[in-house]
């Protein structure tokens, strides 16, 4: 058993990345004066996968954190404690120290140990409290599916299993599997295991419920192969006798149940629901006592009333979709879908056929009578607080439904499939191109096919950058724990929106999207909203919004970052300006004033903190963003918030420029720069000091810069013939020259770099469609160099 | 002055020649990726004018280097008959134009003699010596030292 788990090392660490992050999330939205179960439960298997995945690895730090995490999360949803906020701060914090534990496992910086004792001691306060609800909770729910009488306290259980060969071979696996038995419960040892027959069979004096048992052994056996039933119930007996040689217990006393697999998954779900029973099982012998192999069955859906007659509401009662999340619904409760057959045979039983009908039509949802949920449960039942869906299980088909729906693929292998697809698609407009002479009546098959390739080609290719799209949510959902932990900080109330989590972005704009947006967000939080007592004087609700926004425009993602704080002060950022000496005048547009935030090191925050206020914020959100080939806007009225607008483009790979041709060569202005393009007139060419050039546009002159000359080529020589492109660049508008304007293209931006170094001027490089290398212009870069070389070819 | 220290890679081994006018030249096979005809470049601004410019390699953006205009040595002519050496230099793919490509010769560091000190265009620190097989003496190149070299300006001065 040398297996090297180091290489599954990635997947526990990706996976736990993901459970901790949805643990996080979950928690943040938990509604702590009315959590729902199924929110309890969803963070307690998240915790739980933890748990289990550190234990497998042998990160044993990680372990024991999740294990005190887990027992104050299992009592809470076991709803025998309360949920109170300074849980969820403990368990926040619990999932901080995790995942410094798992970055120290990943080669990072060892997390504070302190830290982790203080966490743990907290968790560990915290379950401990209101003890002795709990143990009356646990008392209550102590009956059994079989077990027709409630034991009050303790009760006496008999446990029957197989045990796995190699545990009954090896004395000191039993002995230990013996030991934490006797733990929980007081041993009474009917049947040891020997090597003629694994049977291990038990009385257990205890208070603990079956699930729990059964948790007990859960390292060696699943839940449904081992059998529970009450030593004095002789029902029970029989059951366990027909049950002898098969896994699944006394499921599979009925014949017919041939869904092994999904049968097994809802073992837990069975018998947790089952120590809410009342003790009717008696009665529903009595009722049908032909049916006595089916009794352990319907015993377990039939007995919350008091008859059989009452089994038409159980099938559906168990399923209640809204007690797990969607994605196990189906799994988790197959058994029931899978029950027709199963329960085929009761029919000699009293109210076996509604149970048949209800059971079909329930895990489609459709003719589910409503409320079946929790709810109705609470209703029904003194013991809701145990009835609980099997977790164990249900973990393990998330993991199943995902392995079975997702695959883990390098982001490498993804790159190069879609440099594979731009390849395809330049092949493709090469052939096209190829084709465009032939003769159509003669060729007609050929272009015909050329035709289908080509849209083909294009299917694919937007599948493939498909793949690398991920939703805006991964970078959302980062934002609820940095508000709650900020607003704390600075107290102000805040809510927090997002609206439109599921726009897609390319994964690496994702990535590097996030730094910028957390800067505007803690700007909104420290400069934007007020604390409540100022909001309230402002006749503003005293909890501020903060939304985050993301949607499509064109070819664009736009994300919106909107407080209804104070908004910008004017006044306040033109003095500032003043102060550091920046041009400014009165009459200057709200729209350029807001832009002079940006500027490096500008900060209208009177008091530095530690959120914000150093003023290096702004100027790299414009220049990441800028990066990205997107901009930054930003509206803002005083007294009503402040509106930050981020537009990108889809993706990094891809850029929507317009080709143009200077000197029989084409280069590519990318479109987001452009703000027009127009023939000048020769009267609209001034010069300034004899040598620069401007043009006259609508009232505005603008920098004149000759790409021909920029570029050393030769280009028209007359004005009036070629095209002047207005562009935006960072040191404002200018206007450059080129001979002509060719067309608007998406094009693949490839790094010149890798080969060859950094050219003056462009910012990389594409392949048109005729296999020919297109540069991209850096439109900053060439104003700045062509009006250098104007200078400098007038000097000479 | 510096080709005592030169990689053993290319003291001895198969060498792929090469001419230049009317020298031979030799360099390291495993340095070489691909030979194929000479395509429409693009050009670079304000790049010396030994660099023709960037082509497409089946998606790969790659520099061509006319090592005639750099060395001045035969006529820069560029028609179906140019011959192209794609290069693989590091993590680099680069081409280099020549007049034309001969054979593939083995040669053992018994074959090759250090070259004399002179005044050449070609510091003869990029050359690993003088090889000579059947009366032509080529002359074997350090091609990855040459082209990573500043005075190529393929790389970035850093890099150099």
């Amino acid at each position: 058993m040398s297996i090297d788990m180091s290489q599954f090392y990635q997947v526990f660490f990706d996976e736990t990345s993901e459970h901790l992050a949805s643990m996080e999330t979950l928690l943040l939205n938990l509604d702590v004066d009315n959590p729902s179960l199924e929110e309890l439960n969803a963070i307690f298997r998240a915790a739980h996968s933890i748990k289990g995945g550190s234990g497998t690895f042998g990160f044993t730090d990680m372990t024991s954190v999740t294990h005190v995490l887990e027992s104050l999360l299992d009592r809470l949803r076991k709803e025998e404690l309360r949920v109170r906020p300074d849980m969820v701060d403990a368990f926040l914090a619990a999932g901080d120290i995790l995942r410094a534990q798992l970055e120290h496992h990943q080669g990072g910086p060892e997390a504070d140990a302190g830290e982790v004792e203080a966490v743990c001691a907290r968790l560990n306060q915290l379950a401990a409290g209101e003890e002795a609800v709990a143990t009356a909770v646990a008392d209550e729910a102590a009956v059994t599916a079989v077990a027709p009488v409630a034991a009050p306290e303790a009760r006496r259980v008999l446990l029957e299993c197989d045990l796995p060969a190699n545990v009954v071979n090896d004395a000191g696996m039993l002995a230990n599997l013996l030991e934490g038995l006797a733990e929980i419960a007081a041993l009474d040892i009917r049947r040891r295991p020997d090597a003629a027959s694994p049977r291990f069979s038990a009385v257990l004096t205890t208070q603990k419920r079956d699930a729990e048992l059964k948790e007990a052994l859960a390292f060696h056996l699943s839940p449904d192969e081992i059998t529970l039933a009450d030593p004095e119930q002789p029902g029970a007996e029989v059951s366990v006798a027909a049950a002898a040689d098969d896994s699944f217990g006394f499921f599979d006393d009925a014949p017919g149940t041939p869904a092994a697999e999904a049968a097994a998954d809802d073992g837990f779900g069975f018998f947790d629901d089952a120590p809410g029973l009342p003790d009717t099982t008696l009665d529903a012998l009595l009722a049908a006592p032909q049916a006595i192999p089916d009794e352990d069955k319907s015993g377990a859906y039939g007995l919350f009333e008091d008859a059989a007659g009452k089994l038409e509401n159980l099938p559906n009662r168990d399923i209640k979709p809204s007690d797990s999340p969607a994605a196990i619904e189906g799994q988790g409760y197959g058994i029931f879908v899978d029950a027709p057959s199963g329960v085929g045979l009761f029919d000699g039983a009293p109210g076996s056929q509604h149970m048949v009908q209800a059971t079909a039509p329930a895990p489609l949802g459709g003719n589910t009578p409503p409320a079946e949920g929790p709810g109705r449960r609470l209703a029904d039942s003194p013991a809701i607080e145990t009835a609980k869906i099997g977790r164990r299980d249900n973990d393990k088909t998330v993991t199943a439904a995902n392995s079975e729906t997702s695959i883990r693929v390098s982001v490498e292998k993804v790159d190069q499939l879609i440099n594979l697809v731009g390849e395809l698609v330049i092949t493709q407009a090469m052939l096209a191109e190829a084709a465009s002479y032939l003769d159509p009546a003669q060729a007609e098959k050929l272009l015909a096919g050329i035709d289908l390739l080509s849209r083909n080609t294009r299917d694919m290719q937007e599948s493939v950058m498909s793949i690398r799209m991920l939703p805006m949510s991964m970078v959302f959902s980062r934002f609820p724990r940095v508000v709650r932990d900020l607003a704390g900080k600075l107290n102000k109330q805040v809510e927090m929106k997002t609206i439109g989590e599921n726009t897609e972005l390319d994964k690496g704009l994702i990535e590097k999207i996030s730094d910028p947006m957390t800067h505007l967000v803690r700007n909104s939080l420290d400069h934007g909203i007020e604390t409540p007592e100022v909001r309230v004087m402002a006749g503003k609700n005293p909890k501020g919004t903060l939304t985050l926004k993301a949607s499509h425009q064109g070819g664009n993602i736009v994300i919106e970052v909107i407080d209804d704080g104070a908004g910008l002060n004017r006044n306040r950022i033109l003095s500032k300006a003043r102060e550091r000496g920046l041009p400014v005048n009165d009459a200057m547009t709200d729209h350029e004033v807001w832009q002079l935030i940006f500027a490096p090191g500008f900060s209208t925050a009177d008091v530095v903190t530690d959120v914000s206020g150093r003023g290096v914020g702004m100027d790299v959100v414009k220049r990441n963003i800028e990066g990205m080939g997107g901009r930054v806007e930003l509206e803002s009225s005083t007294g009503h918030g402040t509106r930050t607008v981020i537009r990108l483009p889809l993706t990094l790979a891809i850029l929507d420029g317009m080709s143009v041709g200077v000197g029989g060569e084409t280069f590519i202005v990318p479109i987001t720069s452009v703000i027009e393009s127009l023939q000048p007139r020769l009267e609209d060419i001034r010069t300034m000091a004899g040598d620069s050039r401007m043009v006259h546009i609508r009232g505005e002159y603008l920098p004149f810069v000759s790409l021909p000359e920029a570029f050393n080529l030769p280009g028209v020589e007359d004005v009036t013939k070629g095209i002047v492109v207005v562009v935006e660049t960072e040191d404002g508008k200018a206007a450059l020259f080129v001979d002509e304007l060719l067309g608007q293209h998406q094009v693949v931006i490839k790094n010149l770099e890798e080969n060859y170094r950094k050219v003056p001027g462009v910012s990389g490089a594409t392949i048109m469609g005729d296999g020919r290398v297109a540069l991209i212009l850096d439109v900053t870069a060439v104003t700045r160099m062509g009006l250098a070389n104007t200078r400098r070819l007038r000097a000479a | 002055m510096e080709h005592s220290d030169n990689s053993g890679t290319a003291n001895s081994g198969e060498f792929l020649t090469f001419t230049l006018g009317a020298e031979e030249y030799g360099i390291d096979i495993l340095k070489v990726q691909e030979i194929r005809g000479y395509d429409a470049v693009t050009k670079i601004a304000n790049s010396p004018p030994f660099i023709k410019g960037v082509i497409n390699l089946r998606g790969v953006i790659v520099p061509i280097v006319d090592l005639r205009i750099k060395f001045s040595l035969g006529e820069p002519t560029y028609d179906q008959f140019t011959v192209v050496i794609i290069l693989n230099i590091g993590k680099r793919v680069m081409g280099v134009v020549v007049d034309g490509v001969s054979d593939v010769i083995q040669l053992s560091s018994d074959n090759l003699h250090a070259a004399p000190e002179f005044g050449s265009i070609l510091n003869t620190r990029y050359i690993v010596g003088l090889g000579t097989v059947e009366d032509r003496m080529i002359i074997v190149v350090d091609i990855e030292k040459l082209m990573t070299s500043s005075e190529m300006s393929l790389v970035e001065a850093a890099t150099a």
